[in-house]
């Protein structure tokens, strides 16, 4: 069984770039099971999709612990100490993401030593097809290839899965062209097969004890109660508030979902950016066009990469 | 051809293809995506059935209900909490002997409120008078859909079915689902004829009376009974017909290296599937374990798990449920099942899995080691909840983050 274990944020597209490795590999003649995985779904969110492809049936469930191939969408995840998209893979596994650092970085910051490919998918997507959705399907095909599925298969489940999400034919052939040049080059990948998941080690079953009421009840008394889960660190792109345009109608304030934007005494609007998602809807609703929006470009510190 | 469902999907193309004529609705996650399903090829004009979305799931029983009794098939979905907002109904219609199908998606039930998988939703609908067919596949879904209309509406019967799945691990998750032709389907499940509960206009009837007295309220309950009693042999032929339609064939009981087994997990649902692993690596150690996964959970196929566990030398049942105040569920049901052998096997209790929690090798270790030291010595440790020390550590920050006094 080869194990591949997507993470990208809600909105990136990872569910449906799961799904097409898991058409792929059906259409290849294998047995597969694709699952997502989200919190309480929010767009911004991180989230996992884990595809299993064997030749047996599959006796495995849920989020793969040890993936043989991970597909990062977003490399802000890397030092997420909440997501770990590392966690579990071998030194002889795969690792694919999308970055616009460099593959010499990449390797560097994630010192994985394995099979890597680290491109800049997420231009390539904006430059063919004029959206961020895109990197969905360039990073499905990249995976495919490193996994040694073939291109008609690709195709045929490129084509299935983006029709079943609604795109117009068009838009299907603009992320095909895409897929094409975002397989480019890219050599499968040795990845050993194994029946049985790697054994692991464990932790034992322990007794749970009866806990007064002040513990053992499901209430929350702190705040903010999110050190686990920060929310500013989910951001690809970052909304700016530009004050000469703002006109005070506090559209923005009003309609933040995450209570990220705070007004001072003098009633202007101002971010939070430990909190603010980056999920845009500021930027949507401002009725003057005093929120722009800039790409996140975080410094990478090697010390920082969890796995 | 196979084609990547998820569960829902699945449970979609059941009702697809069981050429449903009603579909009563209310959404809640996780089985939204099967009714959004429905409602896009109703839309579309894709299926005849006429989509009606109801202002609860108390409403959206008595329409099923209703619609069943005037003689239409009837398909719907709830889960979890919605299972309960119901829950009157559910004894109520099952009552009028009108045979629907509900598939409901098991999601743990508040406080506090998660939205994975464990079953005390749906086993808490055990005594309604609802038959229950619980799947472990995506196939399974869609194939215990057809196979339960054709249950339902056998005259012995006549009792709605509730089709389970779990969220998550089977909603969200694709398989390799292979579904027959419209032709096949229709073949297999015939016309939904009832002869006695058939409303019209020009033939007025009243349903579910009031009946004053206990000998008349015990005659028509027991009815019941008799009629889920009869489900099991109507089960077997369902399932010899499916088989030799469609090729795959589901017994009452559902076994995975059982022939040789000395040890024997009993586990239900999506989790059976871990099951299977753990038992894969049990026997690559040298330990004849096996595992029984309980699929008709109602009627109860006491006669099936007797004869699957009788001789063993240890049982452990994993309960995916936890009765407060009890422990799991099925455990005493299946000691029951086994209580009149003489050679009955330590029976082990477990309650795992509760809100979709992971069982993982470890656990399964625990419990196999349990059971070798139960066959030795005949004796049965008390009953045991699967929580890890990594899980309990978790616990504990969660606990400090959430300010709680005294946690750490
Ligand atoms: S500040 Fe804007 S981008 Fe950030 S969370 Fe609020 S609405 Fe979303
Ligand atoms: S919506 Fe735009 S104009 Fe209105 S308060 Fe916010 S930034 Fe200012």
């Amino acid at each position: 069984m080869i194990r591949v274990r997507f993470h990208g944020r809600g909105g990136q597209g990872m569910k449906t770039a799961s799904r097409i490795v898991g058409t792929a590999a059906l259409l290849d003649g294998f047995i597969a099971q694709d699952s997502p995985v989200y919190g309480a779904e929010r767009r911004g969110a991180p989230m996992v999709a884990s595809v299993r492809i064997a030749e047996a049936p599959i006796f495995e469930r849920g989020v793969i612990p040890a993936p043989d191939l991970v597909v990062v969408a977003d490399d802000t995840l890397l030092d997420d100490p909440a997501v770990q998209p590392l966690a579990g893979l071998p030194p002889t596994g795969g690792l694919l993401m999308a970055t616009a650092h460099s593959e010499e970085e990449a390797r560097r910051h994630t010192g994985h030593p394995g099979a890597l490919v680290a491109r800049d998918f997420l231009t390539l997507a904006l430059e063919q097809v004029g959206s961020a959705a895109g990197v969905s399907a360039a990073l499905a095909s990249a995976a495919c290839a490193m996994l040694g599925l073939s291109g008609p298969a690709v195709v045929a489940a490129i084509g299935t899965e983006l029709e079943a999400i609604g795109l117009s034919p068009d838009s299907i052939r603009a992320n095909l062209r895409l897929a094409e040049s975002a397989r480019a080059g890219i050599q499968r990948v040795e990845l050993p097969v194994r029946s049985l998941a790697a054994p692991r080690a464990g932790s034992p079953v322990v007794d749970v004890a009866y806990a007064p009421p002040e513990v053992g009840t499901p209430s929350v008394t702190a705040r903010p109660n999110t050190p686990l889960r920060r929310t500013g660190n989910w951001r690809v792109f970052r909304p700016v508030i530009d004050p000469a345009k703002c006109t005070q109608c506090w559209v923005c304030f009003v309609r933040c979902p995450e209570g990220a934007i705070e007004l001072d005494a003098e009633e202007n609007p101002h971010l939070d950016y430990e909190v603010c998602k980056g999920c845009l809807i500021c930027v949507e609703e401002c009725p003057t066009g005093a929120i722009a929006k800039v790409r996140e470009m975080r410094e990478w510190a090697p010390s920082e990469v969890t796995r | 051809m196979k084609q990547m469902l998820t569960g829902n999907t699945a449970a979609a193309w059941g009702a697809r293809l069981a050429d449903v004529d009603y579909i009563p609705a209310f959404p809640i996650t996780p089985q939204t995506e099967i009714i959004e399903t429905l409602a896009q090829w109703a839309a579309a004009g894709e299926i005849p059935a006429r989509f009606v979305t109801l202002d609860s799931e108390h409403s959206m029983l008595t329409a099923g209900g209703a619609a069943a009794a005037a003689g239409a098939r009837v398909f719907t979905a709830t889960s979890s909490q919605g299972l309960l907002y119901g829950f009157e109904l559910l004894y109520t219609v099952a009552g009028w002997r009108v045979p629907f199908v509900l598939v409901n998606v098991s999601r743990g039930l508040a406080s506090p409120i998660t939205l994975e998988p464990d079953h005390n939703d749906v086993l808490a609908a055990r005594d309604s008078g609802c038959l229950q067919i619980h799947a472990e596949t995506c196939q399974e879904v869609f194939d215990s859909i057809l196979m339960a209309y054709r249950i339902a509406e056998d005259p012995r019967v006549l009792l709605p079915v509730i089709v389970n799945l779990d969220g998550f691990s089977l909603s969200f998750t694709r398989e390799p689902v292979e579904l027959p032709a419209v032709a096949a389907a229709s073949i297999y499940l015939g016309e939904y004829a009832p002869g006695h509960a058939w409303i019209r206009g020009e033939r007025p009837m009243a349903q579910g009376v009031a009946v004053l007295g206990g000998a008349v309220y015990s005659y028509f309950r027991y009815q019941m009974q008799l009629a889920a009693e009869n489900a099991l042999t109507v089960h077997e032929e369902a399932a010899a017909a499916f088989e030799t339609m469609f090729g795959r064939r589901y017994g009452l009981v559902d076994g995975y290296r059982l022939d040789d087994a000395e040890l024997v997990l009993v586990m239900s649902n999506s989790f059976a599937t871990k099951g299977r692993a753990a038992v894969d690596l049990a026997r690559s150690e040298g330990v004849r374990l096996g595992l029984l996964r309980l699929r008709l959970l109602r009627p109860f196929p006491r006669e099936a798990i007797r004869r699957a566990l009788a001789g063993r030398r240890a049982v452990a049942v994993i309960d995916q449920n936890l009765s407060i105040g009890l422990g799991g569920i099925t455990v005493g049901e299946v000691a029951h099942a086994l209580y009149a052998e003489r050679d009955r096997p330590p029976l082990l209790s477990y309650v795992g899995g509760l809100g979709g929690k992971e069982i993982s090798d470890q656990e399964f270790r625990r419990i196999v080691s349990d059971l070798m030291l139960a066959a030795a010595t005949g004796e049965t440790p008390p009953p045991r909840l699967l929580f890890t020390a990594a899980e309990a550590r978790q616990m504990q920050t969660l606990l400090s983050i959430a300010g709680k006094e005294g946690a750490g």
